[in-house]
């Protein structure tokens, strides 16, 4: 093959340039805007420089959704690779390929459902009055069970639904990597009278290390994006238990004072950390 | 061995439950939807009751459910179109001739998952709206492309690289120019996942949220704000309306299922052997 080949610049040219005109104009424009005091009502705004960051700082709602927001993402996470990590095991020890195959093929439905589908799902099974979930509780105790509205529970409660959406579906995904190994290792250490559990301690799971680190970055990416689920579930509330920064910036920015530079400053700031954290972490995956 | 045997039996009611959990509350809310009010406003949850159809009549009755489908239909297909078009060959060349850029741009493209959503969608309402093209369909079409055409690259690239060298090698040896062997040697080969890609996709704007609920107001609303207005509806919530709602939401991208499995067992085919 002496002669040039146009294939991979043919190929590759429109995709890239419309993602980076998509992707960079947006990011610009963001990062534009939160120099403004531009308002919705308002199309016309003056530069402020840092204002909108320097006030960030003394907004307590800011560093509350911070708290929630960090909550929030060691909380799915964890708990997601902790599902995912026991059940796929068992789904390896304990049923046969067939059984396997159906259960993998049903951990599926939580993942695909629309979010706002599995948030109404749950928020109607929460329910304290005809919610299926809290049903057995009003049954024994007489009382309602009112998981969403209180503080102190409204967040987890949220979370569990991520997880019943992730947490299945990456179970699924740990099994099919535990078929992909290859069996000799886990032979001897059975002849050594190796316990079941001392096998995947320390030959599967080691051997797994990478993409379930791979799954831990994925789960870290996707949890950023809960806004539906929260959104439909309790709105931030009760008060501000529940508000994530996103959840913050959209209400800033839309439904309560209309302060887009405002809600686009703190964009950029997540901006600015989630770019540093996972060209990090996926620079140490490689 | 007893122990064993009890082990397996405990991991077995565990998977049980696990699946349970995985389909009950799905099964739960269909119920729903074939209810009537009072059915389903009871103290104790009814598994057997006269069924009705008026909530789905009345869900797709609706004006604005049904212009949110047409919605969701439209944007959803066209963005994932445009995805395939360009992301297929660009996954291919990525995967095909590996040049030193080649790391930075799957870097390129990963990353545009990091960036959250609010930073992209306030910026892109100002942007539309400076162009007089808020809240239309095009302005819709153009932002969930960024979604697809990122994703399908990304999920494509190892579907390209797992098609054997050897079969191109051959083809090339038969004289097949670089076009032939991307449309007739490795696309076919690699079909199956590629499907995979697209429908993942395509599950992903059609579930797609908080964009849609910036960048439309009226007439470009996508079915997912549609149905989450119906839940934010007061106090005399009609509930059955929004168990079929949902359900109506959710049958799209449960038809993909049998696919997106597909697609993870190829994805994770042993290697050795």
């Amino acid at each position: 093959m002496k002669q040039k080949n146009s294939l991979p610049a043919v190929f590759l040219t429109p995709a890239m340039g419309i993602l980076a005109v998509l992707a960079l104009v947006p990011t610009a424009y963001a990062i534009y805007i939160s120099f403004q005091n531009r308002e919705l009502s308002r199309p016309d705004g003056s530069f402020i420089g840092f204002a909108n960051y320097i006030d960030l700082f003394s907004d307590r709602r800011f560093v509350n959704a911070i708290g929630v927001s960090l909550t929030w993402e060691a909380v799915t996470v964890g708990m997601t690779l902790l599902i995912a990590v026991g059940l796929g095991i068992l789904l390896f020890e304990c049923v046969s390929p067939r059984t396997r195959n159906l259960l993998a093929l049903l951990f599926l439905v939580p993942v695909i459902l629309p979010r706002v589908s599995a948030a109404f799902v749950w928020k109607f099974a929460f329910h304290p009055l005809y919610g299926i979930a809290t049903y057995p509780y009003k049954a024994i105790t007489g009382q309602p069970l009112d998981l969403l509205s209180n503080p102190a529970t409204a967040l987890a409660t949220v979370a569990l639904v991520d997880v019943w959406q992730w947490g299945l579906f990456f179970a699924v995904i740990v099994l099919k990597l535990l078929e992909t190994l290859p069996p000799q290792p886990f032979e001897a250490a059975k002849l050594d009278h190796a316990r079941t559990w001392e096998i995947y301690a320390f030959i599967a799971l080691p051997m797994l290390k990478a993409p379930l680190i791979s799954l831990a970055f994925v789960k870290m990416i996707e949890s950023l994006r809960a806004f539906d689920l929260i959104y439909v579930m309790t709105r931030g509330g009760p008060g501000i238990a529940t508000e994530t920064l996103d959840m913050y910036a959209f209400s800033q920015g839309f439904i309560e004072s209309g302060r887009i530079s405002y809600a686009s400053s703190m964009a950029v700031l997540m901006m600015i950390a989630t770019s540093i954290a996972f060209t990090f972490i996926w620079k140490r995956v490689q | 061995m007893t122990a064993h045997t009890l082990g397996r039996l405990i991991g077995r009611l565990i998977l049980g439950l696990a699946a349970f959990s995985a389909i009950f509350p799905m099964f739960w809310t269909a119920l729903n939807a074939f209810k009537n009010r009072v059915d389903i406003v009871t103290p104790t949850p009814l598994f057997i009751f006269e069924p009705t159809l008026d909530n789905f009549a009345y869900v797709l009755g609706r004006e604005s459910v049904f212009a949110g489908l047409v919605n969701s239909l439209l944007i959803s297909g066209a963005a994932v179109l445009i995805g395939a078009v360009l992301g297929l060959p660009a996954a291919y060349a990525i995967a095909r001739y590996p040049n030193r850029w080649s790391r930075d741009i799957q870097f390129f493209v990963l990353s545009l998952r990091f960036l959250p959503p609010v930073a992209i969608a306030i910026p892109l309402m100002v942007i539309w709206l400076d162009f007089g093209l808020y809240d239309t369909r095009l302005s819709m079409i153009v932002t969930y492309s960024l979604l697809t055409l990122a994703t399908i690259i990304w999920l494509s690239v190892p579907a390209f690289a797992r098609v054997p060298k050897e079969v191109e090698e051959a083809a090339r040896v038969d004289g097949y120019g670089p076009y032939a062997i991307f449309f007739l040697i490795a696309l076919p080969i690699a079909l199956r996942s590629l499907i995979g890609a697209v429908a993942f996709a395509f599950v992903l704007v059609w579930n797609e949220f908080l964009i849609a609920l910036m960048l439309t107001t009226s007439d470009a609303k996508t079915l997912p704000i549609v149905a989450s207005e119906l839940t934010q509806l007061g106090r005399d919530v009609p509930w059955g309306i929004l168990n079929a709602s949902v359900v109506l939401l959710s049958i799209p991208p449960l038809l993909f299922i049998g696919v997106l499995s597909g697609m993870l067992n190829s994805a994770f085919k042993r290697k050795i052997q």
